[in-house]
């Protein structure tokens, strides 16, 4: 079964219907989606400034990364619940999509990251390397191409 | 209301670009603005809940997150006015998008009173479990910005 076919089967079952026939669950589930990722964005911004050594710089680094981290976690669930139900709701504009796929790489890309800067700030290093502040930086050029990403889904044509 | 100003903005050069050729990028743009000022809202308010952030005092806590605030919305504005001027004559009668400017305009209210009166005991519990009145600009915060969001979306459906 190919994508298009999976798409239409996908958009033929009774629960996308129902989120399909709701008029104002498209834009409600967006909402959320909205919410959370401004949550993130910010959350992944203090995490980013501190092993910059700016904003919260009179807190230790691994107590901003956990707190914060632990948010980015919390968020991104949120993110990938709201996100499937859109997929379900609408799938021809999405799995079909190929800045859908762009999207998820980044977002993928910036987890990893995450991670890996996560596992650094519990070292209790309090001089980050310019390699962490590099990556640190990296992860936002990444989370702002995953709102741009987001919001371009709806311009470009699916395949 | 004035149809001729929106008809004459709608039709300026810089609207015309905007609607045909930049409209994705000036609204991603305004997400990316709207994703750190609601962000950075949010981090303050969950303080004022007493929900996180309870190590730090809530005077350093607004101090390091609201330039972040005020520089990203003004991006939001620069970008959300582009967006309007491409639109205008219908924006204006766009029900979401007039409840979203009254939402918004209540946040600011919120907000003011919040600096001009509440924050002035902030020496009292700026280490502690803000008062009530704090507490009650945080979740008033929160459920207003619950509300733009939500209503500038709704504004794209219309």
């Amino acid at each position: 079964m190919n994508l298009h076919a999976f798409s239409e089967w996908l958009s033929a079952t009774a629960f996308s219907q129902k989120i399909q026939i709701t008029s104002w669950a498209i834009p409600g589930i967006q909402t959320v989606h909205l919410l959370a990722i401004a949550a993130l964005f910010a959350a992944a911004l203090v995490v980013a400034l501190r092993i910059g050594g700016r904003g919260l710089a009179s807190e230790p680094l691994p107590s901003v990364a956990r707190r914060f981290g632990r948010a980015i976690w919390m968020l991104l669930v949120v993110l990938l619940v709201s996100g499937s139900l859109l997929i379900v709701a609408e799938p021809g504009r999405t799995i079909t999509n190929p800045v859908f796929y762009l999207k998820m790489t980044m977002v993928v890309l910036a987890c990893v990251i995450t991670i890996w800067l996560a596992n650094v700030a519990r070292r209790e290093l309090e001089r980050p390397a310019a390699i962490h502040v590099a990556a640190a930086a990296f992860t936002m050029i990444l989370w702002t191409g995953v709102i741009f990403a987001g919001r371009f889904i709806a311009y470009v044509e699916s395949y | 209301m004035n149809m001729q100003f929106f008809e004459w903005l709608q039709n300026t050069p810089l609207a015309t670009t905007v609607s045909e050729n930049w409209f994705p990028w000036v609204e991603s743009a305004h997400v990316l603005f709207m994703a750190i000022v609601a962000g950075t809202i949010l981090i303050v308010d969950t303080r004022l809940l007493g929900l996180t952030s309870h190590q730090l005092r809530v005077s350093y806590l607004a101090d390091r997150m609201l330039p972040w605030t005020w520089g990203a919305f003004t991006g939001s504005v620069i970008t959300g006015f582009l967006m309007f001027a491409a639109g205008a004559t219908n924006y204006v009668h766009n029900t979401p998008f007039l409840v979203k400017m009254c939402l918004l305009v209540l946040a600011g209210i919120n907000m003011l009173y919040f600096q001009l009166v509440t924050f002035r005991t902030v020496g009292r519990w700026d280490a502690g479990r803000p008062p009530q009145a704090a507490r009650m600009a945080g979740l008033t915060s929160i459920l207003l910005w619950i509300g733009v969001i939500g209503f500038a979306r709704w504004t794209g459906f219309v």
